[in-house]
């Protein structure tokens, strides 16, 4: 694990939960004495409640100004969540009910630019809808926060669950951040506004959860102190930089670039200092994970999870919610006396390239498991994402890429075990096979 | 050079009534003999022709330079030649000097007398039943405004003769700058205004939206001033295009929705910025540069989408047609656009010919856009939920078609089945529109 915070790659191995999506996230990192007063002096709201809700609590928390909402299956509960929120007064926000989700992102960038934190939510279909301002959102330093209930793109239609949509976003210049827990998911979205609206980062935020098994599988979650939250994410400052407000006129976004005078190096400015947020959202990501412990009393691994890593021979790496089933396989795994660790990968935009080297690098064989597809390498993409962190090492270390949960279709510990004994031969022959695909035979 | 209103006289509309002439002499005599008018209507050299004889308030007046007694001078605020019966000494030389008719003796009064515009409303005007006399307002109203700041830079890179560019710095020096500005991609920004590399040409806040969402942009920006207790008018300075095709979905939407924006629409009948494609507001038999005469093509083979009259159908808190070739009107709509747009959705379609696109020399844009309105190809006219739709122009006795489409190149291709075609789709828009309409067309 690289970088600043109270990191503990270690957490307790007992989990009852037979399904991934219902596991907890642990609270504190043990042996913490500070972390144990804070625990002694707040008596947290405990509420059940699925993904969808959850996500909606943590806008209420983050006193977001502006929400544009669109309904689209596996989102629509979540919007129907902010929407009962604003009429009940809880959260004081203007909700723009828009006519699809390209107004939804247009909407909230007007918003944003005179002055507004804002949030939406959307997923598949009508990611690709967005698409056209959803480009735009980074290139402007624009501070907002939007879930991705994921979804698999068509075709074959489908209104299930699947990382496809995220995926097929993934260089557009979102950081993204993909949730285990529906208690990940309250932190995470408020977190979020801490992350996009730091000087140093400006720039959006998708907050992923799993369509289906998050967006609709109820747990137990924490509800934070407003107090807490208020004190954690400080004063709204959302368009210093640039804004549509008649005390500041300016041109916001003229043409820029060009073959000759100012515009070629004037365009290498902007990206290159879009590339540079990108970069220092690392560091940002790790502090507010650290602080959001501090003020709030709860832990969650800010880029990337190792778990049970000590001494493991080979290794998972997964993202999202099939990360609780993956852990359960390797505990059963680790108990059967198989050297196997796990390494969840939280902070997905920004790929952090070194943190997951350096977790990997002691290992003699890594699987990946994707819930999407890379269709120009025929694997999947976070498979492709490992690779190049991998070939930064000095000794080579083979891979194969494992595709499951397409369209809704479940991860089960059954899979991860089919995965443990083939990255475990993989780690005796050397040589990676093909793409499996875990549930072509389910 | 100061500009004014002023009688026009269209002797192809003129029937010799004299009408006019009765109007002249009880508005001004009380006597309603035609000989004391002080306009004349007189037989032109061509049998069945007439002529208006009148006075053409001259520039440099020579009637002012011939009176010895300074009882003749020229209006600096209204343009009119006043004449000052208390210094006038009847030496007549006045009526030497005008080479026009315009000043003339008339002996029941025992002085000489002209017309005096009757004060900015003349009664000939009122009278003519043909249309053949007309008021032009358009004038007036540029010395009222010519105090505004002009809220763009100067140097705007136009196409010569640019209309587009008329309609922003008019629009813009009436809404002054507490605004933010919505310029979609087309011909507005495309001649500067968000700038360039660095560069703004626009004073007021100003952004380019996607060409598919201005008005979604916009209500986003209103509602996040309007929280913090602010009165910001969100402004959308459109093209055609971006309103009528890709645009038109977050237009809908937001006009649905009653958002507060003024949403004005400079219409040069397709995306004239990208090189002259065809949108959905290029009228029937059009050239564009996608639907190109050839072998077998004819230009557009569909009609235009009457985007003004969707946007009724919105029951928008405002909806209006303009012309730059009739500034008051467009000056009035404007007025009311932005009042309706601090509490509503306000929607102004400004019909812009374009001398690139339509293939005309740039010093016709005017004219060419009043002979839009005069063959009735585009009416004007306003519309609220309160009082429903009114003409503000009356669509009666237009000119003939032809006098239009012999203006533009991007006509000259068409056969007598498509004159035919575009005369009846024009004369079914005013019966549509005539149809919604509540109160008879405005005076």
């Amino acid at each position: 694990m690289s970088g600043a915070g109270p990191l503990s790659p270690t957490v307790p191995a007992s989990h009852p939960e037979k399904r991934g999506l219902l596991r907890m996230t642990p609270s504190l990192r043990p042996g913490e004495a500070d972390m144990a007063a804070v625990l002694e002096k707040k008596k947290p709201k405990v509420i059940v409640c699925d993904g969808n809700e959850a996500a909606a609590w943590g806008v209420s928390l983050a006193n977001v100004d502006m929400v544009a909402v669109y309904p689209i299956t596996p989102q629509s509960s979540l919007v129907e969540y902010v929407a009962k929120f604003v009429a009940d007064g809880r959260l004081k926000a203007d909700i723009v009910d828009v006519e699809g989700e390209h107004s939804v992102l247009s909407v909230l960038q007007g918003g944003m630019l005179a002055g507004a934190r804002t949030y939406t939510a959307t997923c598949g279909p009508g990611l690709a809808f967005m698409f056209e301002p959803y480009l735009r959102t980074p290139g402007l330093r624009m501070p907002m926060v939007m879930s991705i209930v994921t979804r698999d793109t068509l075709s074959p239609q489908s209104v299930w669950g699947g990382h496809q949509d995220a995926m097929s976003v993934r260089e557009a210049g979102w950081i993204q951040l993909y949730c285990e827990t529906v208690q990940e998911v309250l932190d995470t979205v408020v977190m979020a506004y801490r992350i996009a609206e730091h000087h140093d980062v400006m720039l959006p935020v998708n907050v992923c959860h799993d369509g289906n098994y998050l967006s609709y599988g109820a747990s137990r979650v924490e509800l934070p102190e407003q107090a807490d939250v208020d004190a954690f994410l400080g004063a709204k400052d959302v368009n210093w930089h640039v804004a549509l407000d008649p005390t500041r006129p300016m041109g916001v976004d003229p043409l820029t670039g060009g073959a000759g005078g100012p515009g070629p190096r004037m365009f290498v400015k902007y990206r290159k200092g879009q590339c540079r947020g990108m970069q220092n959202a690392l560091a940002v990501i790790e502090e507010a994970h650290a602080e959001w412990n501090r003020h709030v009393g709860r832990w969650h691994a800010p880029l990337i999870e190792p778990y049970r890593m000590e001494d493991a021979r080979f290794a998972l790496v997964t993202l999202g919610s099939m990360t609780g089933a993956a852990k359960d396989a390797v505990d059963e795994a680790r108990g059967a006396g198989v050297s196997v660790g796990l390494v969840k990968v939280k902070t997905y935009r920004p790929f952090p390239l070194k943190a997951i080297a350096a977790a990997l690098a002691p290992v003699e064989a890594v699987g990946v498991i994707d819930r999407s597809v890379d269709f120009g390498f025929d694997c999947g993409p976070l498979y492709k994402d490992v690779l190049g962190a991998l070939a930064g090492l000095p000794r080579r270390i083979p891979a194969r890429s494992f595709i499951g949960g397409l369209a809704g279709a479940d991860i089960t510990v059954g899979h991860v075990q089919r995965v443990i004994g083939e990255v475990a031969e993989l780690a005796a022959s050397g040589t990676p096979g093909p793409t499996a695909w875990l549930n072509e035979r389910d | 050079m100061t500009a004014y209103s002023t009688l026009r006289f269209d002797a192809a509309r003129c029937t010799g009534c004299g009408d006019c002439m009765t109007a002249c002499a009880v508005a001004k005599t009380g006597s309603d003999d035609p000989g004391r008018s002080r306009l004349r209507v007189l037989p032109g050299n061509t049998p069945g022709t007439w002529e208006a004889a009148v006075c053409r308030q001259c520039g440099d007046p020579r009637c002012v330079s011939f009176c010895p007694a300074a009882a003749l001078a020229k209006d600096p605020e209204t343009g009119t030649v006043e004449w000052d019966g208390a210094k006038c000494v009847n030496c007549l030389l006045c009526t030497v000097g005008c080479a026009y008719a315009g000043i003339a003796f008339d002996a029941a009064a025992g002085h000489v007398a002209k017309c005096d515009h009757c004060g900015g409303n003349p009664a000939c005007a009122a009278a003519c039943g043909e249309g053949a006399l007309e008021w032009m307002t358009t004038a007036r109203i540029y010395n009222e405004v010519g105090q505004d700041e002009d809220l763009f830079v100067p140097g705007l890179a136009g196409c010569q003769g640019c209309n587009t560019e008329i309609v922003m710095r008019h629009a813009m020096r009436r809404i002054g700058p507490d605004c933010v500005l919505a310029t979609p991609p087309g011909c507005v920004p495309g001649m500067g205004s968000v700038g360039y590399n660095g560069m703004t040409g626009t004073k007021v806040p100003v952004f380019h939206p996607l060409l598919t969402n201005a008005a979604s942009m916009l209500a986003g920006v209103r509602r996040a001033h309007k929280r913090q207790g602010r009165d910001v008018l969100a402004v959308a300075l459109a093209g055609d295009g971006g309103a009528s095709d890709v645009g038109f979905q977050s237009l809908s939407g937001a006009a649905e929705r009653g958002e507060e924006i003024l949403f004005i629409v400079i219409d040069n009948e397709g995306y004239m910025n990208t090189g002259m494609q065809r949108s959905s507001c290029t009228p029937f038999g059009a050239w564009t540069s996608t639907t190109p005469v050839g072998e077998r093509g004819r230009g557009k083979t569909q009609d235009a989408k009457n985007l003004p009259l969707i946007m009724v159908m919105h029951e928008c808190d405002y909806v209006a047609t303009a012309s730059t070739a009739f500034m008051e009107d467009f000056y009035a709509k404007l007025d009311r656009a932005i009042a309706a747009a601090r509490h509503g959705f306000a929607y102004l379609h400004v019909y812009s010919p374009c001398t690139t696109g339509w293939r005309f020399p740039a010093e016709k844009n005017i004219e060419v856009a009043r002979r839009a309105v005069e063959c009735n190809f585009v009416t004007l006219w306003e519309f609220t939920p309160e009082a429903g739709l009114r003409f503000t122009r009356d669509p009666d006795r237009p000119r003939p078609l032809a006098d239009y489409l012999s203006a533009l190149g991007k006509f000259r291709h068409l056969g007598a089945d498509q004159v035919g075609h575009l005369e009846r789709h024009l004369a079914e828009n005013v019966k549509r529109l005539r149809g919604l309409a509540r109160e008879p067309a405005a005076a």
